[in-house]
């Protein structure tokens, strides 16, 4: 692994980025901390999150559950079903995901232009330092792949002033989870219509230990910031005021999507506060 | 991209762009001239549908009436529309400012993408906004993103609601704005900072990124096209933004596209490159292909250019098969397991792990530091494997302890994850010397390179029919394999590696001598 700490030697400063790291965290607060830091902060964030319980289904922001979930073993086993803040497609998440969240704003990374395809670009430069010398690390269309298999799922948000960057990375994945998901309508071309245990992969077959694998993180990450831990205790204030837009989908709202067929009702007006 | 030349040259052509206030002017009447600067003579074909189209309101200031007639015309259209918009216009517009009524389309918000949802609105019909402040949000694929207010002005009629979907150029919404206003194609959202153009920045290696240079994302994709470095063009839009028609005149004078021609077509970006003859059609196109090295490949790169650097010697052996071959027959024969098939590696990589029991130094690292020679404990013997995704070198752990069957299984278990690209870095860790089992590909002699920091690698050829004299001195058919040793000769000499594979060779030969010393 290269060290170039001399990039910041070059002169310019390197921007201060406070790193939270956090270990089975549900996420469906992870998220509402992530909104917070996101609106409600003017700091550089990475957040990571090892592992997160209960095992729950997240869709993005303008998802169609009918079309996203298996509805009906959801409401019989009791899965939580929540819908983020950011884009992007549906996963479902348990102690063998990794969740790294970057939450930046516009000048934090110089040249760098607020728009997703020049954002995801960036972050698979990053990682690609962190993965190179485990396997054959690619961006594909925009998944993280160890060849031609997706071991880590990307969604962003972009603000006025600031965006996220985040991903949920699959160091481990339980087969039978799978099976609330439905296949989804929109795939990227290099899926090849393959089931998810023929184009996923698990990190942990490729890399020796989740630390290896976040201290890869955190060591990157220096080569352009000025990277301080932050206690999570110091990062929760009191702010009531603040109304996050993730939401967990209560089990009336799932059983009336069931009983209403057909009806795109629950869309995405629920995003509206 | 079309968008972009057209709000571009707009912004160029208009008289007001400096921002001068004032009368009614001759301003070009609607639909707005095609967009090349400097065209003169006829009418060109009809001009695409405008993006922004300026109704000119009635100014609060009643001053000198506008002088062109079609304007006229177009007032006289409006009706009784005019005195109600007049009072609309005092209200949103300072007053001494002509108002005008703009259409404000979806921007482009990164290249391809053609359409966005839209998720919600943040202001409502009648709500006053300011520049940059967020109108609503929209998701196009992964991402979330507010748009921002490219003006000062009122939100006069909204065209699209939560759920629909707006594609780049359709008109979200109406906004009544001060005619002050300097329209600048390079607002987009998110609202693009000066602070972007003037931070000092750490140049960067990688195409993506791009150090400093104000310009459109559909901007920096032609420079791209082009093979030009956008930080070498001089821009001469706003804040010395690099604009679509300075990118055309770059690749003008760097001879890679002719001269426009006044055609409407070009403003939808399809310019003839002026490169290499181009081929007959039918024919194929032998180019270049440039490949990045990664995973495997790349690894190679570094392992091989250390290896490089360590004296070698190497040692070139024959060995008889016969016995290997049989026993080989004789462990099919016996073979109920049809998931397991027997080869003669397991044999040979046992019957090595033998003889370096023997001679332990061939089994070592070498500590350059200290001077130190480490003698390996365990024999991890390493397989060389040629994968689609390159050369990958497992091992097989503690081969002093395994069976040969055992070895058979592992063999095999490293064999099926090398092919899916699923070696664990226990796997590819903690060999202590190499086999490379080349000849099952082809080829009688190697040179190997070690798989440092061990002190010994070796190639085995591909078995051959050969003469060869008997005890009798007769000739008869023989099963050779050309055995090369690589090694260090910091640590290792000639003598050294000369008896270790004898003793090798003599266990191959003689099978049963194997047993003699097994434990």
């Amino acid at each position: 692994m290269s060290v170039t700490r001399s990039a910041g030697a070059l002169g310019a400063a390197r921007p201060l980025m406070r790193l939270v790291t956090m270990s089975g965290v549900p996420i469906l607060r992870q998220l509402h901390l992530e909104e917070r830091l996101l609106r409600r902060t003017a700091d550089n964030w990475c957040v990571i999150n090892d592992g997160t319980a209960p095992p729950t289904i997240v869709m993005g922001v303008s998802g169609r559950v009918s079309e996203l979930v298996e509805i009906e073993p959801v409401l019989r086993d009791r899965v939580p079903v929540v819908r983020r803040y950011s884009g992007g497609g549906t996963v479902i998440v348990d102690q063998g995901t990794v969740f790294v969240t970057f939450i930046c704003n516009k000048s934090a990374v110089a040249g760098l232009q607020p728009f997703p395809r020049d954002i995801m670009s960036w972050s698979g430069q990053l990682y690609d330092k962190v993965f190179d010398r485990f396997g054959e690390f690619h961006l594909r269309e925009n998944d993280y792949a160890f060849s031609h298999h997706k071991f880590g799922g990307n969604a962003q948000s972009i603000t006025k002033n600031r965006w996220v960057h985040h991903t949920s990375f699959l160091w481990d994945y339980d087969v039978k989870n799978m099976d609330y998901l439905k296949m989804p309508k929109r795939a990227p071309e290099y899926r090849l219509a393959r089931n998810h245990t023929d184009f996923l992969c698990r990190m942990k077959e490729y890399m020796p230990s989740r630390s290896v694998f976040t201290d890869g993180i955190i060591t990157a990450l220096g080569e352009q910031f000025s990277v301080q831990p932050t206690d999570l205790e110091t990062v929760l204030s009191n702010d009531e005021e603040f109304v996050p837009s993730t939401k967990l989908l209560s089990q009336q709202d799932l059983e009336e999507i069931v009983s209403s067929k057909g009806s795109s009702s629950l869309g995405v007006q629920e995003v509206e506060a | 991209m079309a968008a972009w030349a057209r709000l571009a040259s707009r912004s160029r052509l208009r008289p007001s762009a400096s921002g001068v206030r004032g009368p009614p002017r001759s301003s070009p009447p609607v639909p707005p001239p095609p967009p090349r600067a400097g065209r003169a003579g006829p009418a060109a074909p009809p001009p695409p549908p405008p993006l922004r189209r300026l109704l000119r309101l009635p100014q609060v200031r009643s001053s000198s009436a506008p002088t062109t007639s079609s304007l006229g015309d177009r007032w006289r259209c409006l009706g009784g529309e005019r005195r109600w918009l007049a009072s609309e216009a005092s209200a949103a517009v300072p007053a001494g400012e002509a108002a005008e009524l703009v259409e404000v389309p979806l921007a482009q918000t990164g290249e391809g993408i053609a359409e966005c949802e839209l998720l919600r609105w943040f202001v409502a019909e009648g709500d006053q906004v300011d520049e940059f402040q967020p109108l609503c949000e929209v998701q196009s694929d992964k991402a979330t993103i507010e748009i921002t207010s490219r003006f000062k002005g009122k939100v006069h009629q909204i065209h699209f609601g939560p759920g629909d979907i707006v594609k780049v150029g359709e008109t979200l919404l109406k906004m009544i704005v001060g005619d002050s206003q300097i329209v600048s194609p390079d607002n987009i959202f998110p609202s693009a900072d000066k602070s972007l153009g003037e931070e000092s920045v750490v140049p960067s290696s990688e195409s993506n990124i791009h150090s400093g240079t104000l310009s459109t994302p559909a901007v920096r994709h032609l420079a791209k096209q082009y093979g030009l470095n956008i930080d070498e063009i001089v821009g001469t839009g706003k804040d010395g933004r690099v604009l679509k028609e300075d990118v055309l005149n770059y690749a003008v004078s760097k001879g890679l596209c002719r001269e426009q021609s006044s055609s409407l077509e070009e403003s939808t970006g399809q310019v003839e490159l002026l490169k290499e003859a181009k081929p007959l059609p039918g024919v194929p196109l032998y180019e270049d292909k440039k490949i990045v090295l990664r995973g495997y490949q790349r690894a190679m790169v570094k392992s091989m250019s250390l290896a490089a650097k360590v004296p070698h010697f190497h040692y070139l052996e024959e060995i008889n098969c016969d016995s290997l071959v049989q026993l080989k027959t004789a462990f099919q024969n016996v073979n109920k397991d049809n998931t397991i098939k027997h080869t003669f590696l397991p044999f040979l990589i046992k019957s090595l792990s033998m003889a370096l029991s023997k001679y332990p130094m061939l089994n070592s690292s070498f500590l350059e530091q200290t001077n130190e020679v480490v003698l390996k404990g365990s024999h991890n013997i390493g397989i060389a494997m040629a994968t689609t995704n390159g050369l990958v070198v497992p091992n097989i752990k503690n081969v002093q302890s395994l069976s040969i069957l055992e070895i058979t299984k592992e063999l095999a278990r490293l064999h099926e994850m090398a092919s899916h690209n699923k070696l664990s870095t226990a796997d590819i860790e903690g060999g202590t010397i190499t086999l490379s089992n080349i000849g099952a590909i082809g080829g009688k002699f190697g040179s190997p390179l070690l798989n440092l920091p061990e002190v010994a690698i070796i190639a085995l050829g591909r078995i051959q029919k050969l003469p060869r004299f008997d005890d009798d001195e007769n000739v008869y058919p023989s099963s050779i394999i050309n055995v090369t040793v690589g090694a260090d000769h910091r640590v290792v000499d000639g003598a050294m590696v000369a008896r270790f594979c004898n003793e090798w060779k003599g266990v191959v030969e003689k099978p049963e001598l194997l047993l003699l010393h097994m434990r």
